[in-house]
């Protein structure tokens, strides 16, 4: 479904270019649930904004489902981050002044033309599939970080996202409140939704069907999880 | 929910922000209905007081001249076909017209001559009522006279026949009263004998017949050529003449105060446009964070951009209508406080108001094209770092 052939990627810090991504080439299957695990600084994230199309590769090449996002307009990839990609981030999900149910709706709410009532149900269907249904009317400052993690990813849902892409989901968050949202991200791949996570946590990258390990920039391990991803073992 | 949302939140969000933000743009607007009404009412009063000076238009009958020459003598200009005006007619005419509202004062004249003991001398009927509204400047060492058996005279005029104030004239076989003695203006009236219209008429065997007739226009709201015109189509048989030396004299006069406002008015909306645009650059600062997850969710650059410029729109529209509200007041109390407009009041225009509450957001919009271009151009990688 999505291929990255090859993609380097360098950024210019303190007049010296660093090379972040030195040729990395990888492969996700539909519904696929792939970790991306590393060292600080190996390049992890730099990859998932890449392959979520936020940031565009110097050289190799993206393709997802045919298309060759390399070489794709801005409004293209614009519209793929609207309907088919989602990204979950370690801080910071949410505007701050919108409500749960605003934030949820957000991806919808780009043009001048008032969201339907039929979104905002599925809307709040999603907040329920995440058990945050009753904080709709919330402001995020208002939540637990679990709970605003839960918030980001009812968006990928009402969006009925193909791919989502999650940067450190648990990073920002205590073990319980963590292992309730991969609880969740496991129940959502069950379902059907393509995951890419980058972690540093090697407990819940071996929830993944398969984990990457990057290092300096270059894919150096690539392993097949033998979880069948129903659950954590409790700790 | 739509795209309107996200500005409004994000404006609610910062109550303090955007209420000083407001407060700095709709002081600005009212700083800027407040010297325009001001400006307004005051040039219209100005006029009114200038009018007093002299007037700006000048009817009269329609002559040929001719240029006379005989055997290589030249033989002067000869008019032809001079026929007095009806002042009863002539002056309904002027009142009549569409903008009659701008027409101050008419002042019909009769002017005659007669020789005094070997003096000739040119005699002007005047009705004083009218003629001293247009010439408030006139001083005399007398009285104006209230009698139509009384005479003004200039001061040439008293000089040339030796008459002082108080003594009696034989003019047509009648005698008149010198009610008073011209002090010098400068102009032709230092060298005429001047009297009430009604008894030159009698005297002269031409009742109603005026020379020409003076008008005291008021410019401010139109130009003088619309008035002249219609005056000229309302007496096709007049000349029509518009002193433009009088009228841009007095508009000048009435167009520093404008301009005076206006550009007070410029430096005020300048400052305040510059509030906004910082504010909001500022404000791009601040969210780049809400861009990239803007950016992330699918939102262009435009969609952002749009954010940004509807935010400033709202603060624009909002200033703007609050802001003419107080300015229209604030003008008022201006105009009560300084006692500037002799009565003249602004008047509350909903026009205005409109006009305020659509022109503005365009301006906030402009002042906050660089911070919204600065927004939108913010990479979703860039803003990502702080994420």
């Amino acid at each position: 479904m999505l291929v990255a052939n090859n993609i380097t990627k360098s950024f210019s810090s303190e007049g010296k270019d660093v090379n972040v991504l030195k040729g990395i080439s990888l492969n996700l299957e539909e519904g696929d649930f792939a970790s991306i695990v590393g060292r600080s600084g190996s390049g992890k994230t730099t990859l998932l904004n890449v392959l979520s199309t936020l940031v565009r590769p110097d050289k190799g090449e993206l393709n997802y489902r045919g298309q060759n996002l390399t070489s794709a307009s801005e409004s293209h990839l614009n519209g793929l981050r609207k309907s088919d990609f989602s990204v979950i981030f370690q801080f910071h999900h949410l505007l701050p002044y919108l409500t749960v149910l605003e934030n949820t709706l957000l991806p919808f709410m780009s043009a001048f033309k008032p969201v339907s009532k039929q979104i905002e149900k599925n809307a709040m269907d999603c907040l329920g599939r995440v058990g945050i249904a009753d904080k709709a009317k919330r402001l995020p400052g208002n939540l637990s970080g679990g709970e605003q993690q839960r918030v980001a990813i009812a968006r990928a849902l009402v969006k009925s996202s193909k791919i989502l892409f999650a940067d450190e989901p648990t990073g920002s968050l205590d073990k319980a409140t963590g292992e309730n949202i991969m609880e969740l991200l496991a129940r959502l791949h069950k379902e059907g939704l393509s995951i890419v996570m980058v972690t540093h946590e090697a407990e819940y990258a071996r929830l993944a069907r398969r984990t990457i390990e990057i290092e300096d920039g270059r894919v150096v391990h690539t392993s097949a999880s033998e979880k069948n991803h129903t659950g954590l073992t409790s700790s | 929910m739509n795209l309107f949302t996200i500005p409004l939140k994000n404006m609610r969000r910062k109550p303090t922000k955007t209420f000083l933000l407001l407060l700095v743009f709709s002081l600005g607007v009212m700083s800027i209905v407040a010297l325009y009404q001001v400006s307004l009412v005051v040039g219209v009063s100005l006029e009114q007081k200038l009018t007093a000076f002299g007037a700006n238009i000048v009817v009269k009958p329609s002559t040929e001249k001719l240029s006379v020459s005989y055997g290589g003598f030249h033989m002067g200009d000869m008019l032809l076909d001079v026929k007095d005006l009806q002042e009863t007619e002539t002056t309904a005419a002027i009142r009549s017209i569409g903008l009659n509202d701008r027409i101050s004062v008419v002042a019909p004249k009769l002017v005659t001559m007669l020789k005094i003991e070997e003096v000739a001398i040119a005699v002007v009927g005047v009705k004083w009522a009218d003629e001293l509204g247009i010439k408030s400047y006139w001083a005399t060492n007398g009285t104006f006279p209230q009698q139509p058996d009384e005479i003004l005279l200039g001061s040439l005029a008293a000089e040339k026949l030796e008459i002082r104030t108080g003594e009696n004239l034989s003019l047509y076989g009648r005698e008149f009263r010198v009610s008073g003695t011209l002090l010098e203006t400068g102009s032709d009236d230092d060298s005429v004998i001047l009297m009430d219209l009604g008894r030159l008429q009698e005297m002269l065997g031409q009742p109603g017949a005026v020379s020409f007739v003076e008008v005291a226009a008021l410019c401010s709201g139109c130009p003088i050529e619309d008035i002249v015109a219609q005056i000229q189509t309302n007496l096709p048989k007049t000349s029509v003449i518009a002193l433009q030396n009088i009228v841009n004299q007095r508009m000048s006069s009435v167009r520093f105060v404008q301009k005076l406002a206006l550009s007070i008015s410029l430096v005020i909306l300048v400052t305040a446009s510059a509030m906004v645009g910082i504010s909001m650059l500022s404000s791009v600062n601040e969210r780049k964070k809400d861009i990239g997850i803007l950016r992330s969710l699918g939102y262009g650059k435009s969609r952002v951009f749009m954010i940004f410029c509807l935010e400033a729109g709202l603060i624009g529209a909002l200033a703007g209508g609050v802001g003419y509200m107080i300015g229209f007041g604030a003008s008022l109390k201006t105009l009560e406080f300084l006692t500037l407009a002799d009565g003249a009041k602004p008047v509350f225009s909903i026009a205005q108001l409109l006009i305020c509450a659509s022109l503005f957001p365009v301006i906030t919009i402009l002042s906050a094209l660089y911070p919204a271009w600065r927004g939108s151009s913010v990479e979703p990688s860039q803003a990502l770092v702080s994420l």
